[in-house]
């Protein structure tokens, strides 16, 4: 069982972005599975309950396992991010990654006291010039990208993609990594089609689980009594401590008020709005009112539509577009020819990268305003600091 | 190719830029009261200090020079003094970087550039000349006219850490991604190069036996005209250099053959090895693009860029790549920096190779040798200015034979070409990988692998799982969770994380709807939409409230179940913190979508919306943490005379992202 913790330990790691080491302590593997379990929804008691030092358990953590297999597609997952690159990839969804979280360098604690604001600003000075780099520096790799794509159009055997990839050029360069390249894409080939296998006796693997959750299940009902008592004395230890929960209670409290300062704006709005509407609907005759019925019908879907919008925002996050995908370079005319051939034979989505760019184009607007949205805060707040001030006056740039 | 270096080029000239006007706009933030005089005193020394030679002196007094220029112009159109004692405000010093770079004056930054160049490199030291500075600041306020002036700029202890400590995670982030991209761009310029360097090569090694009795009589003659222009600059160059030339160092020792003892005068030279790397790195890369030398002037522009340590390294692999002997002899004398002898290591070293080896070594060799003359006449500036400039003419004529030699190789090789296996009709120019691009072929091995691999893939996407083992599946798991102790239907900590995220994104939209929503709408129509509209967002605005709050619920019922708070209270182990799964590939996991692109501009729009996009994202995050730190500084206390630096450097902070400065204008009707 040992090495079954060990397991889950490295795969989970590795969907979980984190680098995994050999020799992190059991007990420390153990309490990661069992957080990530937990983390996905797996509530299962038992296994929870299973020793630190990772000495028991193996059937509980098979269970876990196949709960795993299926619920967040474990094997796709891992196939899918172990993949070997072989073309020239953009991601293309929108999500953002996490910042990393900032921690202060320990050195840097004792040694200054004070900051000299000027500091920060010479900080984040130096940070609008690396955008500006970084800017000009993916334009460059942009230029050079377009040119391997343009300069091999034609050669690839895949009618797909036509033209090489920067990997694809640099295996004629250099012909002796082709043998490392090779040999993982042969060993990934490999691992596909043990995945096939795999997927074909699925139906035996999961009437075995069944029977494994059922062994399980009968040994379980004789300890089911002392379980109730630890349950119940485990209950009132709610302490969120971690900054994981902390992180996300912020996040609800901040949201929540912004939702009812939101809230009570719209209600003060919506307040003045229907007395001015009645007013002006009081003094106008009655007999227009047939005539408008209409009008208001019409308004009434215009906004339907309008907010509906909004409601169907949440619906489809699922379906956007994620992950990277391979640059490719077509141009409109080749894509309209090239475009029946392919979609006939290839389920694989195609994204052009207008439909990317337009997204992108929502997402970049939306962040801006929040930019703007807490810039304008930070006025409000710093003209009070003027207004109770005395003889200076602030014009803002 | 040329184009490339054109956009790596003009990528650090605004850098470099961008970074004076950084630093300059800075010492704008001292009180007026301090003067010009001592400010410049202080300004100048700190980064003079990290230095020691020549340029190093020359940068610490051009500097300010040029820092006051833009605010003596600013000051009187802005606002009008103001009537009371002392009006504190300065123009904005800086707008933003690359502005500046595009309109600052250009003639300087390479000079400035050495002193330059720690500030950027490293934060640390970077760090402490300006804490130096401050105090020196402070110490001239108190012995000079007022005191408290620097220490007003000041924050306390916690929250400026934390505030500098975002910053420099983002700076750190944004390192890791340069270094990133520049790897893949060096890879990809390597490809892009390689195809160049083979077209020479080909006919160099004698692997065509036609090629190699054809450099005759026209190149010959090339080679003499050129032969007898680097004589002429060499003359010239001596003239010029006859100290310097007596400090031979080990390479010229070895190449020439000659015991010259190294002299003090190496001391002078500090600053010159690294432009003259660069300089011959670029001439090389400009040869490939005669157009590009023929002013000198954007190259003393680009030389900026030589301050990055990473490009630095890159630039002096270019050389290496360089399949003919002769330009591999002159990079490795040039690269290790000797200018001084440079003058007759390259006659030897070209004088061997030019008659062995071939005519491509040559105009790749004089150029680098005629931009060195006027470089290094420039440093040693007590050189008289009208042999300065003959050297220049003399590397035109270098330059205009160089590029025909250039030209003529250029035929040579497309002569070849056609002749050659490669049966096709050129129509740029030669040895790119163009014209090689579309016959290549990738190794058979390669082919094989990649369409297993991809069938195999596509098999993979499209199996169907059957039907007795998806019911088999649901039963399993609709069983197991039943033994679940958490209510059957909740959110797994997973899906609250990203439930939030939607309704955040909800809450973003709503917003902007109600904003948008006009506050007096002229029709009756439009002010029935518009009551209707604001309705809708009123309920959608507690549907989210009511949402978030079984959120909470759903947590706090969580938090119960989670492993880590059974047993250590308090403790709370890193693995608490599972960080996020990517939670975005989940959809169609098996398949990388093509993402199809017409044109570069769409390609390059891309890239820099995405950049764009994440930056945003970055500086929301940075705001967050400053009005978090930087607000409170203000908030409590009243108001001090000495705050009002603070104030506005604050304001400009978290108000304009850094790029406007408020002005204060103190009000006091004193008589």
């Amino acid at each position: 069982s040992l090495d079954f913790w060990r397991l889950l330990y490295v795969l989970l790691k590795q969907i979980h972005g984190g680098r995994w080491t050999e020799s992190d302590a059991i007990g420390a593997q153990v309490s990661f599975v069992k957080a990530v379990l937990w983390y996905h929804g797996y509530s299962r008691p038992q296994l929870q309950r299973l020793p630190a030092d990772g000495s028991a358990g193996s059937r509980e953590l098979l269970l876990a396992f196949s709960w795993l297999l299926h619920s967040l597609g474990l094997l796709e997952q891992l196939l899918a991010r172990n993949r070997v690159q072989t073309g020239d990839e953009a991601s293309v969804c929108t999500c953002e990654d996490e910042l990393p979280s900032s921690q202060e360098g320990p050195g840097e604690a004792g040694a200054e006291d004070r900051v000299d604001v000027r500091y920060l600003q010479w900080l984040n000075g130096r940070l609008r010039l690396q955008w500006c780099s970084l800017h000009a520096q993916h334009q460059e790799h942009c230029k050079l990208l377009h040119k391997i794509h343009l300069f091999t159009s034609g050669s690839h055997m895949d009618q797909n993609l036509r033209h090489f990839s920067v990997t694809e050029t640099d295996l004629i360069r250099q012909p002796e990594n082709c043998k490392q390249l090779l040999q993982l894409l042969e060993s990934e080939t490999l691992q596909l089609e043990a995945f096939l296998e795999w997927k074909q006796l699925e139906a035996v693997y999961w009437q075995w689980m069944e029977t494994v959750l059922d062994n399980m299940a009968e040994e379980g009902n004789m300890c089911e009594s002392q379980d109730a008592d630890v349950e119940k004395r485990r209950l009132p230890e709610v302490t969120s401590s971690c900054p994981w929960v902390d992180k996300l209670t912020g996040q609800m409290d901040r949201l929540s008020r912004d939702l009812l300062a939101l809230q009570e704006q719209l209600q003060q709005r919506v307040a003045q709005r229907k007395a001015a509407w009645w007013e002006k609907v009081a003094a106008r005759e009655e007999l227009q009112k047939e005539r408008f019925c209409a009008t208001a019908r019409k308004v009434q879907e215009s906004v339907e539509l309008k907010l509906g919008g909004l409601t169907s925002l949440r619906a489809p996050r699922r379906n956007r577009m994620h992950g990277s995908g391979r640059l490719v370079l077509r141009s409109t005319g080749a894509a309209s020819r090239a475009g029946t051939a392919a979609c006939a034979q290839e389920a694989a989505a195609a994204v052009s990268a207008a439909e990317v760019l337009a997204e992108l184009q929502l997402r970049e607007a939306s962040l801006q305003r929040e930019l703007q949205q807490l810039r304008r805060e930070c006025r409000r707040r710093l003209d009070g600091i003027v207004e109770g001030l005395e003889g200076v006056i602030c014009v803002s740039p | 190719m040329q184009s490339t270096g054109g956009s790596s080029s003009s990528l650090p000239c605004a850098v470099s830029a961008g970074l004076k006007a950084v630093l300059p706009g800075l010492p704008g933030l001292t009180p007026a009261r301090d003067g010009p005089a001592s400010g410049c005193g202080a300004r100048a020394e700190p980064r003079g200090s990290g230095f020691s030679g020549l340029s190093t002196a020359k940068a610490g007094r051009n500097k300010p020079r040029e820092g006051r220029a833009p605010r003596a112009r600013g000051i009187p159109g802005t606002v009008p003094p103001a009537p009371g004692k002392h009006s504190d405000h300065r123009d904005p010093p800086a707008r933003h970087p690359s502005d500046r770079g595009a309109a600052g004056p250009r003639g300087q930054p390479e000079r400035l550039r050495p002193g330059a160049a720690p500030a950027a490199r490293g934060t640390r030291p970077a760090r402490r000349s300006w804490q130096g500075r401050s105090e020196r600041g402070a110490g001239a306020g108190a012995g000079g006219r007022s005191g408290g002036a620097a220490a007003g700029l000041m924050l306390p202890a916690g929250c400026g850490r934390r505030a500098a400590a975002a910053l420099r995670t983002a700076l750190g982030e944004g390192a890791e991604r340069r270094r990133e991209l520049e790897r893949r761009a060096a890879r990809s310029r390597a490809l892009l190069w390689r195809w160049d360097d083979e077209e020479e090569e080909q006919p160099q090694p004698g692997s065509s036996t036609e090629h190699e009795d054809r450099p005759s009589p026209k190149e010959l003659e090339e080679l003499e005209l050129l032969n007898r222009a680097l004589e002429k600059a060499l003359k010239v160059r001596k003239s010029i250099l006859k100290t310097p030339l007596e400090a031979q160092g080990a390479t010229g020792k070895k190449w020439a053959g000659e015991a010259h003892a190294p002299k003090k005068a190496e001391e002078q030279q500090v600053p010159v090895p690294v432009q003259d790397i660069h300089e011959c790195r670029k001439v090389r890369a400009g040869s490939k693009k005669p157009l590009l030398l023929k002013k000198p002037s954007p190259y003393l522009l680009r030389a900026p860029y030589r301050t990055d340590p990473d490009m630095k390294k890159l630039q002096q692999k270019v050389p290496a790549r360089c399949v003919s002997q002769g330009p591999r002899i002159a990079g490795k004398i040039t690269s290790k920096g000797m200018t001084s002898k440079q003058g007759r290591s390259h006659r030897t070293a070209t004088g061997a190779s030019a008659r062995e080896v071939c005519a491509a070594a040559e105009p790749w060799e004089t150029p680098g040798l005629s931009e060195s003359a006027p470089n290094e006449q420039q440093s040693f500036s007590g050189g008289g200015s009208t042999v300065g400039k003959n050297s220049i003419a003399d590397g035109k004529q270098l330059l205009d034979a160089g590029k025909k030699s250039c030209g003529f190789l250029g035929e040579s090789s497309k002569k070849e070409d056609t002749a050659g296996p490669w049966e096709r009709s050129i129509s740029l120019g030669p040895g790119t990988l163009q014209e090689k691009g579309c016959q290549l072929k990738l190794p058979l091995s390669y082919r094989k692998a990649y369409s297993r691999n991809s069938r195999a893939w596509q098999r993979c996407r499209l199996y169907q799982t059957s039907a007795d083992a998806a019911a088999a599946r649901t039963r399993f798991m609709e069983r197991i969770q039943t033994t679940f102790c958490s209510p059957k239907l909740s959110l797994s900590p997973a899906e609250i994380e990203e439930e939030l995220r939607g309704l955040q994104d909800v809450f973003s939209h709503l917003r902007q709807y109600v904003e948008a929503e006009p506050v007096d709408p002229p029709t009756l129509q439009g002010e029935y939409e518009s009551l209707l509209t604001l309705e809708g967002l009123q309920s959608t605005v507690s549907q989210c409230l009511q949402k978030l709050q079984l959120l909470r619920a759903a947590l706090e019922s969580q938090l119960r179940l989670c492993p880590d708070c059974i047993g250590d209270v308090g403790s709370c182990s890193p693995a608490c913190v599972p960080a996020r799964g990517q939670t975005c590939d989940s959809a169609d996991m098996l398949a990388v979508p093509l993402l199809y692109y017409s044109s570069l501009q769409e390609l390059r729009d891309l890239f820099a919306l995405k950049l764009q996009v994440s930056m945003l994202h970055q500086e929301i995050a940075i705001q967050k943490v400053m009005m978090a730190e930087l607000l409170p500084v203000l908030e409590p206390r009243p108001f001090l005379e000495g705050s009002a630096g603070l104030f506005r450097a604050i304001h400009t902070q978290l108000c304009e992202g850094g790029r406007h400065f408020p002005v204060l204008v103190r009000d006091e009707l004193l008589d």
